[in-house]
């Protein structure tokens, strides 16, 4: 029987009403800022006509003692749901910014708190598409336990589904914690903020100038604060990026990682990884240009390309499986460690150990960036976060060494005795407790003190020294290294012994959780 | 005494170039072999090499010159040919070579010396009537002397470093304002290029013509001429485009200035190759600026126009030869050009494009030739300049040579990086060019537009993008990832990882 | 596995260039496209040595794909480089609100054009800068390179020191549009 025929009435009308929301002029309302609706990101984002939304119809908070104006609306500034991305379900809130500027008042958090319940029962992927103004001032105390029980399911959540939030306009005050907690965070170009306060605060308090982009624009955040792992410049874009990030990660943490079968081009060996090192020791070069010949063609993404760009960490695909691969930037502050790279690269490893990830570890490091900023900003403990979360992973681990392995770095780097399942070194590798000329300048002290040309003296024995001690042989015979590799077959060696470590367990001593330097 | 082994001190296509002659004249060629470009083309070219990989002093290798006499020595090579560039002008090496009884390819260590410092050099000139800019006599102390002497000899003024060469610590002064702030930074790019300080002044001829000739001596006095370049094509005194003969000049004014050349190469008693730059006001007034003791980077045009070799001239004039033409006996046939192909951004004021050589594709012709000393899949490094090729082009006249350079340049193709490639096609696609009227401001003047640019490129730029960012998103939504494959694991992990959590 | 064509359109894309020249391109993958409203016929072309020409109008352009970050591209045809970004009717349209809203490009970013060394800074916060003047001094290939404003206005930050060493595309000053 037709539709109309029946008495859904009441039915139709709801429905009228709630299509008013997303009209024209709605969408035009959004769109002159540059944003889509919320309906336009999801259908974006979910394989097409995927998407099923619940809890569209529900009112906001009734509020006895009302403070400024409520506007009536169905679904209170957010739209929930699930759907299929790629084909595999998937979880999604969006924050609806043409519903009282998508403030986050009690019904609203309470629809948030109900698909993260969903998607942590279903052991799915959540996405968050915040566009938000912030607590809904109007509910008072009310918002803010909405935000508290976002973070707590967050963290609930936390290691066990991937959980991705994508900031799509505003997201400011305490709204910035909960996408903050999650594994990965989107912005857009120009149009989404994050900050804890506002550029109206800082002048009130600080009396200091500064615009919304400066002060929480995507470019800052992906440069600067480390806090946006991804950015594009439009919407669409972004949200293809979730698309394929996700192609990435198992749904859960008893999953697998998912498989894209290679192409029939891939090489088994490939000449240009052997030039790709600079016989001189001090010239750079780019570890993408490793990374892109040793994964399968066009597979690797990187995460956090902007901001400490000494480390390199993305997912790739080495013979259709996922590998998480955290590589020194050589072309980068000659690719040493610091704060903010440990800090990126810890934050991966613990990711990619979470969601049974392997992972690859390329290592060109001549040690920790030296310097009193460096130290009196506690690079000692943001360090022992990258070795901690290495010695920590129970994922198969692996690291090739292609240049400069010293010092306290060669440890950090996922070395053997942390626990790296296989260690590999190009004939090009340094291994060694320091390089050469800081080496010599202890070890000879005497003799360059005493040299007509200690310049010419130290440079003999720095040569003497690179020749004799730092060379991938020493540890190879000591057995520290498993084998050294020609680089030209790299690709091959990784994906045998992946395939050995594919059912990799290790027996962790009980405990709640680890005290990782924080 | 005959020359049985010969190491070129120098890299890339001037290395490649002797060692073509060398063994066509039957001599063992060697090479230095650095860290800095360990797969370069000259190396494959070489006989021998000499392996510098473990380098590790400050100064450069191919700067190293008891590094290099001690290699020379210790294999018994009987000659340097030093190109141009690094050693090639240093009167210390070519004293060392003497010591050491190596033969030098190039003049004597004095000659070098004399006509390196630019203030003796204008001495000489000046002995010799030969006429010159006037200036500082000798070097200037500091900015405020070089203002005194300015305000004497009117503005502009240029500003030269007493060492340099090639455009580096050059500067040019329009009024007395600028005078202090221009003078800082040439002399320390002075000091960092050659590692001399000084500089001098002189009186600068507004959009001049650069004429240069080409002079050869022996070591039996004989010394001629072989007619002139044109180096007009300039940007920041860094040649460009260079041709031979000039259409500036008429057969007079090419005696008179090729006699100028001669002499003032007699007054060191030159020998080898050798050129005297001068510049050519728009009175067809004639000026010295310096005399290269080397062998330059645009020879060639000369060879094609004279049907010389010139690297052969300059190994049997070494081997205590006598020249075996007389000046009667230089022909100039026909027209050259030379096109310098650098990896450079035209659109974007010149700066160096750095990056890999991916592809190259070089026309074929009797009328053509390319230098280069690069191969696909080379780097363009900061280390060493931006040069990838030098394209030669001969025809029976201007006319021709201008219309075989633009097919020539059509067939050109070079993948991976930027090149001066647009910009020699806008050239001669100048009507004032393909007449034969330019000086050395036509580049700022002439040209609005430093690159020529076909009618619908940018239409098919715009569509070869969005071609391939459509065909990578159709590519991406049809991978299909398997997400099954990741659910169904061995039961041994499943099991282990199910007790674990 | 469910259909997931359609995501963004592929048929529709403009390709926006420098300034405001812009070129909408119908149907890009198939035969006979559409560029500008008018039906062009173009033909890709590869070459077994490496590499690909377009075919147009029977003459024969040589095209490279220079660099590509997301949907920005800089392409080359027979050696003179364009710059464009890809968009889509819906971001080609944000694209147009965002350019006219006042606070998005105010502030111009000036970076270093290829690795090198600060010799000199020409210029100090808050003054004021001249489109085609030269900022900063960059030492690179053994040459100094003027680095120009290019834009006239005044300098907001000046993010590095002399003698400093800096990465290609590094943010060297900002000036604010005057």
């Amino acid at each position: 029987m037709d539709i109309n025929g029946r008495n859904f009435t009441k039915f139709l009308d709801r429905k009228r009403k709630y299509d008013k929301q997303n009209s024209k002029e709605a969408a035009e309302k959004q769109h002159s800022k540059g944003k889509l609706l919320a309906y336009e990101r999801i259908e974006i984002l979910f394989d097409k006509g995927s998407f099923e939304e619940i809890d569209a119809y529900v009112t906001p908070a009734f509020i006895e003692k009302g403070f400024g104006k409520m506007t009536s609306s169905y679904g209170d500034g957010v739209v929930i749901g699930h759907g299929l991305i790629s084909g595999r379900l998937a979880f999604a809130y969006a924050q609806d910014f043409n519903v009282m500027g998508g403030s986050l008042g009690a019904v609203h958090a309470a629809k948030i708190q109900k698909i993260q319940n969903m998607a942590l029962k279903m052991g799915a992927p959540l996405v968050g598409l915040i566009d938000s103004g912030g607590a809904r001032i109007q509910e008072g105390v009310a918002s803010l336990a909405g935000y508290a029980g976002i973070f707590f399911r967050n963290v609930q959540s936390s290691g066990v589904i991937p959980q991705i939030s994508v900031i799509m306009g505003p997201a400011a005050g305490g709204a910035v914690y909960s996408p903050s907690i999650t594994d990965f965070v989107f912005m857009v170009s120009k149009t989404s903020h994050m900050f804890v306060t506002g550029p109206n605060v800082v002048k009130e308090v600080l009396n200091e100038d500064v615009s919304f982009e400066d002060l929480g624009g995507a470019d800052v955040h992906a440069r600067k604060s480390g806090v946006a792992n991804m950015i594009y410049d439009d919407e669409e874009n972004t949200l293809l990026g979730v698309r394929k990030l996700l192609s990435y990660l198992p749904a859960n943490n008893l999953e697998n990682p998912p498989y894209l079968c290679p192409s029939d081009a891939e090489k088994d060996v490939e000449e240009k990884l052997r030039d790709i090192v600079p016989d001189d020791a001090n010239k750079p070069y780019d570890v993408k240009d490793v990374i892109n010949l040793i994964f399968d063609k066009g597979s690797f993404y990187e995460i956090s390309e902007l901001y400490a760009q000494n480390i390199v960490i993305g997912f790739g695909r080495l013979n259709g499986k996922t590998i998480g691969v955290v590589a020194n930037q050589p072309k980068v502050l000659a690719g040493t460690l610091d704060i903010n790279s440990s800090m990126k690269s810890a934050r991966f490893v613990r990711f990619c150990d979470s969601f049974n990830i392997p992972i690859l570890a390329l290592e060109d490091v001549p040690g920790f960036l030296p310097g009193v900023d460096q130290e009196h900003s506690g690079i000692i403990r943001h360090g022992a976060k990258l070795l901690y979360a290495f010695a920590d992973a129970t994922v198969p681990r692996i690291t090739v060494i292609l240049r400069k392995s010293y010092g306290g770095a060669y440890c950090v780097m996922n070395s053997k005795n942390l626990g790296g399942d296989f260690n590999y070194a190009w004939p090009t590798a340094e291994i060694a407790v320091m390089g050469p000329e800081g080496a010599v300048a202890i070890l000879y002290r005497k003799e360059l003190a005493e040299s007509e040309d200690p310049a010419k003296l130290k440079k003999e024995l720095a040569a003497k020294y690179r020749n004799e001690i730092a060379n991938p042989y020493i540890a190879d015979e000591k057995g520290f290294i498993d084998e050294v590799i020609d680089p030209a077959v790299t690709r091959k060696k990784l994906i045998s012994a992946f395939d050995a470590l594919e059912n990799k367990h290790v027996n962790v001593p009980s405990r709640k959780h680890g005290n990782i330097p924080l | 005494m005959k020359i049985n082994s010969l190491l070129i001190a120098n890299r890339g296509e001037i290395a490649i170039r002797v060692i073509q002659t060398a063994k066509l004249m039957g001599i063992e060629t060697w090479v230095i072999k650095t860290s800095k470009e360990p797969n370069a083309l000259y190396l494959g070219a070489a006989d021998k090499i000499i392996d510098f990989s473990d380098h590790s002093e400050e100064i450069p290798e191919f700067l190293d010159i008891e590094k290099i006499i001690k290699a020379v020595k210790s294999n018994k090579i009987d000659a340097i040919h030093p190109g141009y560039g690094f050693l090639a002008e240093s009167p210390v090496f070519a004293k060392r070579c003497e010591e050491e009884k190596i033969i030098f390819i190039g003049p004597s260590p004095e000659a070098i010396l004399k006509m390196g410092n630019k203030t003796i050099a204008k001495q000489l000139a000046r002995e010799h009537k030969v006429p010159l800019l006037e200036g500082s006599l000798g070097n200037v102390a500091d900015a405020s002397e070089a203002i005194k002497i300015a305000n004497k000899i009117g503005y502009p003024v240029i500003l030269k470093a007493a060492s340099g060469g090639g455009g580096r610590g050059m500067r040019i002064v329009e009024n007395e304002h600028e005078l202090e702030k221009l003078f800082k930074m040439a002399s320390s790019e002075a000091a960092k290029a050659f590692n001399d300080p000084s500089m001098f002044v002189e009186k600068y001829v507004r959009n001049p013509r650069h004429i240069e000739f080409q002079i050869f001596g022996d070591k039996h006095g004989n010394m001629i001429h072989l007619g002139e370049r044109e180096c007009s094509v300039q940007r920041k005194h860094q040649k460009l485009i260079e041709e031979s003969p000039s259409a500036a000049l008429d057969p007079d004014l090419r005696e008179k200035m090729g006699k100028a050349a001669i002499n003032i190469a007699k007054s060191v008693n030159y020998y080898s190759a050798g050129t005297v730059e001068f510049l050519l006001d728009s009175d067809k007034k004639f000026y010295f600026m310096e005399m290269n003791t080397r062998i330059q980077v645009e020879h060639p045009v000369t060879e094609k126009v004279t049907g010389l070799d010139l690297i052969e001239l300059q190994i049997r004039v070494a081997q205590g030869e006598e020249l075996p033409l007389k000046q009667k006996d230089v022909k100039i046939e026909g027209w050259a050009f030379e096109f310098r192909i650098n990896a450079e951004d035209v659109q974007a004021g010149f700066s160096p494009s750095l990056g890999v050589i991916e592809k190259m594709s070089l026309p074929k012709s009797k009328n053509i030739r390319i230098d280069s000393g690069i191969q696909e899949g080379a780097v363009i490094t900061p280390y060493y300049d931006s040069m990838i090729a030098k394209l030669i082009v001969y025809g029976e006249s201007r006319e021709k040579a201008i219309q075989y350079s633009a097919i020539a340049l059509k067939k050109l193709w070079i993948k991976g990086l930027k090149t001066t490639i647009p910009f020699c096609k806008a050239v001669l696609n100048n009507s004032n060019f393909k007449k034969g009227i330019y000086d050395t401001s036509f580049l700022v003047k002439e040209m609005k537009i430093h690159y020529f640019e076909d009618k619908d490129a940018e239409m098919l730029a715009a569509y070869f993008a969005t071609y391939d960012f459509a065909r990578t998103l159709k590519e991406e939504e049809g991978k299909t990832v398997d997400f099954e494959k990741g659910k169904n694991m061995n039961p041994w992990i499943l099991n282990k990882r199910l007790k674990s959590l | 596995m469910k259909d997931t064509n359609g995501k963004t359109s592929k048929d529709v894309l403009i390709a926006c260039g420098e300034g405001k020249r812009n070129f909408e391109i119908v149907n890009p993958l198939d035969e006979i496209v559409k560029i500008k409203g008018k039906k062009v016929d173009i033909k890709i072309f590869e070459d077994p040595d490496g590499f690909s020409y377009l075919i147009y109008k029977n003459h024969k352009y040589q095209v490279d794909i220079l660099e590509k970050n997301q949907n920005k591209y800089t392409i080359m045809v027979n050696g003179v480089w364009y710059y464009f970004s890809i968009e889509t009717p819906i971001s080609f349209k944000r694209r147009k609100y965002l350019s006219k809203s006042v606070n998005s490009s105010k502030i111009v970013k000036i970076t270093a054009p290829m690795p090198g060394k600060i010799l000199d800074i020409l210029v100090e916060e808050n003054s004021d800068v001249k489109q085609g003047e030269a900022v900063i001094i960059l030492e690179a290939m053994k040459m100094q390179n003027e680095i120009l404003a290019q834009i006239s206005g005044k300098v907001k930050k000046v993010n590095i020191k002399t003698n400093d060493s800096v990465m290609k595309d590094d943010i060297l000053i900002e000036i604010e549009r005057s």
